[in-house]
């Protein structure tokens, strides 16, 4: 029953694949909003395929296709599977409403059939991935997705900002499947095996190196710092509905192939745990600092998005060093953190992304400092950003905050349980932790704050016209399920068997509501009803200008001046007098430069040592033909001797 | 949900509510009379909340449905966050009310709302204290983590009301390394609550203020929910304070001769804390923004120190 379930949707997705394709090279709408049908039937199909399995706990396994012996493509739909199964059903069907309406307002004409038939492909990638029952199937539907995602982030190829994007995230998901692909090799010749299953030897030093290779690819494509720098490329360039699959969705593959690996094969070694921690503790305080200094919008959010991953690898982390100390219970608790927060991230960074794609579609820039006052224009845009906003702050009543203080409780009722040295890790770590916490808020104000608020900053802002209603109802689902899952978070727990520390958020909500009706009764009793309209006073200024209203930038100043040893920005100033005592000024530079870390000391000399290898091999191959008889020769004249030796 | 329980809600609120002007008051009072006048009288606040409930509201035409909401959301999230604190009287939790990290997120929430209706009427003024306020609060965020990390080690709960009944059944000091811990708590209270050296509650001089610049656009009745809301906050941590640190008189198990004593207690104690923060205010200079870092780095070694050598070791 569950297998034929799980073709419908493969032949649901197929169909959107299929249809545009068709409609070959004719622009027409009722090809891609068939294609867009098909998706998102598929992806309602799927989440009640996931809920079936997620309830019942009754795992489907079965082998899809055997050519060889050793060779086969088998799934298995167990409930971690089914878990993400259901991430990927959720924001799908949400992305495949919007673009309903957002594809049709794109440039490109018959190319916005490729890129709903791409769009169906890269969810059908992602969906087999999770599906796959052992290594073989699991690598050849990554390097799908991989490949798949590359072309939508290639749409408008025509600018140059997305060539140079496409191809920076070419090679760094190219990068991430080869490091799969050799963790992968390297362990099947651990144990002589594809098939996903634990590994009996734990220390033996192949089964370390395949883990480091796993790990290494998996925290690429999630956008672990510091190999990071593919997401703000990436993101601002692709169209917002492949945004957000790709943020929402994708990078939690990454994570449900750790999770994979550590839960089934592996059996990890508490330094395992210490460096999945620092890892996603590093990206979590740094990913929100990059965060907080950009202006592009996708960018800013593609820098939250290496935080909130960096947030699940330290709920991944956590689980695995609680475990290395025999404390399963809360080992559990950090999992759950980490599993929850990865569906409430695809949640509300989905929402975040289709908001803001509505946003930069109706004011046509991405840049923050060009926008304001869109509360008053673009209202429901604006409501629904902000419970996205709300929930990406952490804030009660909403889901981000129920996942994070799962987190949170592992971590203090942990600390005193383990040995010293390792609880001043934690603690450091608890307590960047909470500072990513408190920093992601700042970022939101300032999001928030700079795209809606205030007077607008631009005739574009200004003049910016609500988004049809597609563009509304998608995101207003995934808003619905941040609201939800807030609210409701304990009961969530409950239905599916696991007894969780969560406090009652419903409580809490109710808590809020009573308070706030109480406070609106006394008000109504007690104080003054007049309200009246009045101009901002601005010292006396005739009309209040747009122009001295705090932008974005200066908001985040603060914060950019205390962190400035991490940014790094070098600020050069030359200037030449005319005379002696540097009285009469001649001329002069002043340079601001954003120092860009990573690009300079890290991707460019690996690329430049690849380079020179590269050159170096590449004399090897000269082109004449004496030199291949040479080689030729040479190499006949190694084997007589290497068989000679041993005859 | 039992009745006893019902009662805490609707006692807990009342003294809150009844109790945090005048702690307000009591604070501008003490640095009054250290700068030689004699100030206002220690009712100030209650008049000035009564009077800015008889006036208009004022809003921006910029402003937008955040403006409007703010000070309802403050108040609620401070309402609900009230709870979480038992004042006079602790009983069994439910249901998760006193959860310290939900506590310390309602504050979050509250002050989300706070910075954006700031940024709102589009007043460069707003703008300043909203980016200030989220910068201080971002950095001193490690700080509380840690120190409450240490309380629920010393307690072995994460609930609030755990960690009162246990210090109250003590009846004093649990153990030294609280007056520590204090110290550390009592840097939290003057960062969050927006006093010298940090922040000036006093001035509307835009150099000096942060959490004042805030509110600069509210009036009326939405200053005076906002007002009360920041009264309450101070009552609540003053309350963490107090009662973890000289808890006795705090009641367990509900009398009404009990309750009188615990209330009358509260008060006694409130107020003289609330004199040392006035006094700590005055004999301190205002800091510089951008030396604020260094303090709170300062606050945050030593709060680590502490704990990893008090009560790990």
């Amino acid at each position: 029953m569950g297998i034929e379930i799980f073709y419908l949707v493969l032949l649901l997705l197929l169909l959107g694949i299929v249809i545009p394709l068709a409609a070959a090279g004719k622009d027409r709408r009722a090809a891609r909003t068939a294609s867009l049908v098909c998706t998102a039937a598929a992806s309602c199909v799927l989440a009640l395929l996931s809920l079936i399995v997620l309830i019942t706990s009754q795992e489907i396994a079965w082998t899809a296709y055997q050519p060889f012996d050793f060779f086969s493509v088998a799934f298995v739909i167990d409930r971690l599977a089914a878990f993400f199964l259901l991430i990927i059903a959720v924001v799908s069907f949400c992305v495949a409403i919007y673009s309903g309406e957002y594809f049709e307002h794109l440039d490109g004409g018959s190319r916005r059939n490729l890129l709903c038939a791409g769009t169906s492909l890269f969810i059908l990638a992602m969906v087999l991935v999770v599906a796959s029952a052992n290594t073989y199937s699991f690598l050849l539907f990554w390097e799908l997705m991989a490949a798949g995602s590359f072309f939508l982030v290639m749409y408008e190829y025509t600018a140059a900002e997305t060539r140079k994007a496409g191809i920076f995230y070419f090679v760094m998901t190219q990068l991430s499947t080869l490091f799969v692909f050799l963790g992968v090799i390297v362990l099947s010749a651990g144990t002589g095996s594809s098939a996903m299953t634990l590994v009996q030897s734990p220390a033996s030093p192949l089964i370390i190196a395949a883990f480091l290779c796993l790990f290494l690819g998996f925290s690429i494509k999630a956008g672990i710092i510091p190999f990071h720098k593919w997401l703000p490329y990436a993101h601002p360039a692709s169209p917002s509905p492949i945004s957000a699959l790709m943020s929402g969705v994708m990078l939690k593959i990454a994570v449900y192939g750790l999770i994979r690996f550590l839960l089934d094969v592996f059996t990890p070694d508490i330094w395992w745990g210490l460096l999945i921690l620092a890892a996603g503790t590093a990206s979590a305080v740094l990913g929100i600092i990059y965060a907080l200094k950009e202006h592009d919008i996708k960018a800013m959010l593609a820098y939250s998005s290496i935080e909130n991953v960096g947030i699940i690898f330290i709920g991944i982390g956590l689980w695995v060093i609680l475990n290395a100390v025999s404390l399963p219970a809360l080992a559990m608790i950090a999992l759950l953190g980490a599993l929850f927060h990865s569906l409430n991230h695809a949640l509300f960074k989905s929402l975040l992304f289709l908001t803001s794609g509505s946003v930069v579609h109706a004011t046509h820039t991405r840049d923050i400092e060009h926008m304001g006052g869109l509360s008053h224009v673009m209202p429901w845009t604006s409501a629904l950003f902000f419970v996205g906003a709300l929930a990406i702050a952490a804030l009660p009543p909403l889901n981000g905050f129920a996942s994070e203080i799962l987190i949170y409780t592992a971590f203090f009722s942990s600390v005193y349980a383990v040995d010293s040295l390792l609880k001043v890790v934690m603690f450091i770590s608890l307590a960047l932790f909470a500072l990513t916490s408190a920093l992601s808020a700042a970022c939101f104000v300032k999001a928030f704050g700079s795209i809606f608020l205030a007077l607008p900053r631009s005739r574009e802002s200004a003049e910016a016209k609500e988004v049809p209603f597609l563009m509304l109802l998608g995101p207003a689902i995934l808003a619905g399920a941040c609201i939800f899952l807030g609210l409701f978070a304990l009961q969530v727990f409950q239905l599916a068997g696991f007894s969780v520390p969560e406090p009652d958020m419903l409580i809490v909500g109710l808590l809020l509501l009573v308070m706030a009706g109480l406070t609106l009764l006394v008000l109504h009793f007690t104080a003054s009803r007049e309200v009246r309209i009045s101009e901002t006073w601005g010292c006396g200024t005739l009309s209040q200008q747009s122009s001295a209203e705090y932008s974005g930038h200066g908001l985040s100043e603060p914060i950019d001046i205390i962190f400035s040893a991490i940014y790094r920005t070098r600020m050069k100033n030359e200037r030449s007098f005319f005379d002696e005592r540097n009285t009469i000024f001649k001329e002069g530079t002043a340079e601001i430069r954003l120092l860009k870390l990573f690009e300079e000391y890290l991707y460019l000399p690996a690329a430049r040592a690849a380079m020179r290898a590269a050159t170096a091999i590449s004399r090897v191959q000269n082109g004449c033909l004496d030199t291949y008889l040479l080689y030729v020769f040479l190499a006949v004249i190694a084997i007589i001797v290497y068989l000679g030796g041993f005859a | 949900m039992n009745s006893m329980f019902v009662l805490y809600l609707v006692l807990n609120t009342l003294v809150v509510l009844a109790a945090a002007p005048l702690f307000v008051s009591l604070i501008k009072k003490v640095k009054a009379r250290t700068q030689g006048r004699s100030g206002p009288s220690v009712f100030q606040t209650y008049y000035t909340l009564a009077k800015l409930l008889k006036k208009e509201v004022i809003y921006s035409p910029n402003s937008s449905r955040i403006m409007r909401v703010t000070p309802l959301v403050n108040m609620a999230a401070l309402l609900a966050a009230a709870l979480f604190v038992p004042l006079v009287f602790v009983p069994e939790p439910v249901g998760g009310i006193g959860n310290i990290i939900l506590f310390l997120y309602l504050l979050a929430l509250a002050k989300f709302f706070m910075a954006l209706a700031g940024l709102d009427a589009g007043s460069s003024f707003g703008g300043m204290g909203s980016s200030r306020e989220m910068s201080i609060s971002a950095i001193i965020e490690p700080t509380t983590i840690i120190v409450f990390a240490a309380l629920v080690f010393v307690f072995k709960s994460l609930n609030i009301f755990d960690m009162f009944s246990t210090s109250a059944a003590a009846g004093t000091l649990t153990t030294p390394v609280l007056i520590l811990l204090g110290i550390s708590l009592f840097i939290i209270l003057i960062v969050e609550t927006s006093r010298i050296p940090v922040d000036n509650p006093e001035t509307h001089l835009e150099l000096t203020m942060i959490h004042e610049g805030m509110i600069l656009e509210q009036s009326g009745r939405n200053l005076a929910l906002m007002e009360l809301a920041s009264a309450i906050k101070l009552t609540l941590l003053m309350a963490l304070l107090i009662n973890l640190i000289v808890p006795f008189g705090l009641m367990t198990t509900f009398t009404l001769a009990g309750l009188a004593i615990a209330a009358i207690l509260f008060v006694v104690k409130g107020s003289i804390l609330a004199g040392i923060i006035g006094l700590f205010e005055s004999s301190t200079a205002k800091m510089r923004f951008f030396r604020l870092p260094s303090l709170f780095a300062m606050a945050f070694f030593f709060s680590t120190l502490v704990i990893i050598i008090e009560v790990f070791a």
